[in-house]
């Protein structure tokens, strides 16, 4: 644009210079002739005074000079005299433009390009009195001529005017394009420099508003995404093609243990670099290598059931281990047509999941094998009573023995029946005013028995306490409690049982001097068939359940449990709160 | 042009983090399969170096297509030679790893073992090596002092042993080729711990430009 309007007013420069100087030149030239064509008739009047008065002794004195000549032509056209040329040589003028008209009308001019000067010729003549003719001839400039004189004078100005015109053209242009540089998109109504951009400008705030607008929406919407995304447990992944993070958010972060503020823009590798991740992100990214056609159909008439068969439409997936967590990763290719353009990556804390799942296979084989066992030796005394390959001496005692057994599998179904029922109780089932030390009075009569066997001694004491509960439940609580506190004591020991109300509840405290609990176990024993003598069937009979079920009995109840144990025995306190 | 420099550059670095993933892999896999035994992590850590030796070629190939073709200026010069640098010492960390690997063959069941601090030695050249790889993905230039500095905690830890070790061959030398293994195990770790500073420090020259006094 610049250079447009440079070169425009040089032109115009150029062709006013031009222009001008012709037509001046041309005025000049005419001012200029008209000058000698006066000097002419003047010069001719005087010269023709002089020749009439004295004939030709005036003539031949006459000495020209300045390019300037005079003729005097006889009547007949014949030369008198000439100021320059030999008269007699010379030939008849009469029939001369000039000399014909100052025959006939007194005065005859012509100009004529004259062969023997070579230059341009005015001629002027006039009738004398005595008839004969009296010719000037002047040698003139050509119009190129006079404009060759001109010509330096005018390239001088033509010098100057494009001077001044590529001034004025840098200064215009600077006015014209300044404003438009300094624009501020931002706010156009304070650059209106001048008129003539008004409407760029109302265009542009036109565009700029719908701009904004849109620029609003996007983010309102990018604020939605992140706010859910950023809020969600799982953690999402988006990479592109070469592995670079387009999109994270927190969790993601947390379960890859990533140290980073911002890995945005990232590779993915400067974030996690195990295998694991890299294994899966490759093999995703390079998705399923172009099945054939046939194979394509095939897999999608596969119904539903069976996933396994198309791969292609499963994200690939695989459970890491990272740091602490486990992880479960699944990969989708973003595909865009057949080309993969990215990656979305979902993962999935399953610590818990896998934790309760260990928890559930060792529970399953724990209760087969407590099941098992006296099974195996019922069935066993059985086949020996059957055979009657028993003596007849023994078989009450295998009788005994199978009995024995019986009890004890009676004794674990029930418990795990008592544990399963306060699996499914909800802490909101119907509860009534139960009140402890009564309860704890008669469980400890119905224990009386065995404490005798072992001789320990079972004390009751404390005060009245009334708690919210399952009767059933708490009596199973307090009869285990007493029951592990008898079973493990020394011979002549004794179990201390005290119930006191206390502020917010009741404190149900069972303490013996029995053998303990080394402090490695005593956060084990309230795990299922958790038993601190690992001989099953050893010594002292027990189902591993006890405390288990004291402990899920309390939960029931909103109490806590505390344990304390060191060689001088057990202390198990419940305290219930409201 | 450009474009394609700055994409190989890139490849460049993601391989040397993978290449830095897999030495801290192999080492793992060394210490596991020291302490606990298994056969299985003990092909691991040599199926591991070989790995190590693979992506080791690639990357070496990459640099010197860069060098010819970009022929890199300034930072991106650094990238490149110390990428061949470093490679040459986690090439280093993963052959010792085998190694570390191969004479727990013979250590199962040791008693030996579990009476000297090879564990917290396992341990504290793990930690020096994901630090120092970590560092330079993160180009944390603290993490990469610290990397050097720990270096010292490395070689305190092998005195200590060689110092346990001859205390009880001393006493009773009915495992003298246990303890001569151990011995090799430890120095082997050193060794891992001083390329892991190797490694540091290069991670220092690519930040700061300029060598330390090592």
């Amino acid at each position: 644009m610049k250079r447009r309007i440079f070169a425009v007013s040089f032109i115009l420069a150029a062709l006013a210079v031009a222009v001008t100087s012709v037509l001046i030149t041309l005025a000049a030239y005419r001012n200029y002739f008209d000058v000698v064509k006066r000097g002419a008739a003047a010069e001719l009047s005087y010269v023709g005074a002089g020749v009439s008065e004295f004939g030709a002794a005036y003539f031949d004195k006459l000495d020209t000079q300045d390019g300037r000549r005079l003729t005097w032509i006889a009547r007949d056209g014949s030369v008198t005299g000439d100021t320059e040329a030999d008269a007699p040589a010379m030939d008849n003028h009469l029939d001369r433009p000039e000399v014909k008209d100052a025959l006939a009308r007194g005065v005859g001019e012509s100009t004529r390009y004259s062969d023997t000067l070579d230059a341009q010729a005015y001629y002027r003549a006039e009738r004398l009195r005595d008839g004969s003719v009296l010719r000037i001839d002047i040698t003139v400039q050509s119009v190129l001529q006079s404009f060759n004189e001109v010509i330096l004078p005018i390239a001088f100005i033509a010098l100057m005017v494009f001077l001044v015109a590529a001034f004025v053209a840098a200064r215009l242009t600077r006015r014209i394009v300044l404003p438009l540089n300094g624009l501020k998109l931002d706010e156009p109504e304070e650059c209106l420099v001048y008129d003539e951009l008004a409407p760029l400008l109302e265009r542009i705030k036109e565009q700029k508003r719908e701009l904004d607008r849109r620029m609003k929406t996007l983010e309102r919407r990018q604020a939605e995404v992140s706010a859910i995304t950023e809020n969600m447990n799982e953690g999402l992944l988006i990479l592109d093609s070469g592995g670079t993070i387009l999109s994270y958010n927190k969790s993601a972060l947390r379960l890859l243990g990533a140290s980073q503020a911002n890995p945005m823009g990232r590779h993915y590798m400067a974030v996690y670099r195990g295998e694991g991740l890299r294994r899966i992100v490759q093999e995703a990214l390079r998705g399923n290598e172009e099945p054939g056609a046939a194979q394509e159909e095939a897999a999608k008439e596969i119904p539903k059931e069976m996933p396994k068969e198309v791969p292609k439409e499963k994200p690939q997936e695989a459970v890491l281990s990272i740091n602490q967590y486990s992880v479960q990763v699944l990969a989708s290719p973003v595909r865009e047509g057949r080309a993969i353009r990215g990656l979305l990556l979902v993962l999935l804390d399953v610590t818990e999941k896998q934790e309760r799942d260990r928890l559930r296979r060792e529970f399953t084989a724990n209760v087969s094998h407590e099941l098992k066992t006296p099974l195996t030796a019922i069935s066993g005394y059985a086949e020996l009573l059957t055979n009657g390959m028993a003596k007849p001496e023994d078989a009450p005692t295998f009788a005994r023995n199978i009995h024995k057994d019986a009890r004890r599998m009676v004794a674990l179904i029930n418990d795990l029946l008592f544990l399963s029922r306060l699996d499914e109780t909800e802490s909101s089932s119907e509860k009534s005013d139960v009140e402890l030390l009564a309860l704890c009075k008669r469980a400890a009569r119905n224990l009386s028995a065995s404490a005798a066997d072992r001789d320990v001694t079972v004390t009751v004491s404390g005060e009245p306490a009334t708690v919210t509960g399952i009767s059933t439940v708490l009596e199973a609580m307090a009869a285990n409690l007493i029951d592990n506190a008898v079973k493990y004591n020394k011979q002549g020991g004794s179990v201390a049982v005290e119930v006191h109300p206390t502020k917010s509840g009741a404190a149900l405290t069972v303490s013996d001097t029995g053998i303990g609990i080394p402090k490695a176990e005593q956060s084990r024993v309230f795990e299922r068939f958790y038993r601190v003598d690992k001989s099953r069937g050893g010594a002292i009979p027990g189902t591993g359940l006890g405390l288990a079920i004291v402990k899920h009995g309390a939960a029931l109840h909103n109490a806590s449990v505390e344990l304390a144990s060191g060689s001088a025995g057990t202390r198990v306190e419940i305290l219930f709160n409201g | 042009m450009r474009k394609n420099y700055e994409k190989q550059l890139d490849e460049m670095h993601t391989c040397l983090i993978r290449m830095g993933a897999l030495c801290e892999d192999a080492i793992a896999c060394a210490a596991r399969a020291l302490l606990e035994g298994g056969e299985e992590t003990r092909m691991k850590a040599i199926s591991l170096e070989h790995d190590i030796d693979m992506i080791e070629r690639e990357i070496e190939q990459n640099c010197v297509r860069i060098l010819l073709h970009q022929q890199p200026m300034a930072t991106d010069l650094r990238h490149v030679t110390v990428a061949q640098k470093m490679i040459t010492d986690m090439e280093r960390i993963g052959d010792q790893a085998a190694d570390i690997a191969e004479i727990s063959a013979f250590m199962k069941g040791s008693p030996v073992k579990s009476d000297v601090h090879i564990a917290d030695m396992a341990k504290a050249t793990s930690k020096m090596v994901t630090d120092s790889i970590d560092s330079f993905v993160n180009k944390d230039l603290e993490l990469a002092r610290e990397v050097i500095a720990y270096d010292d905690v490395v070689d305190g830890l092998f005195s200590k042993i060689k110092g346990e070790l001859i205390e009880r061959l001393r006493q009773d030398n009915t495992h003298a080729g246990e303890c001569l293994d151990l011995l090799m195990i430890a120095k082997y770790f050193e060794r891992i711990g001083d390329h892991a500073t190797n490694i540091a420090e290069w991670v220092l020259y690519f930040l700061t430009g300029s060598r330390q006094n090592a």
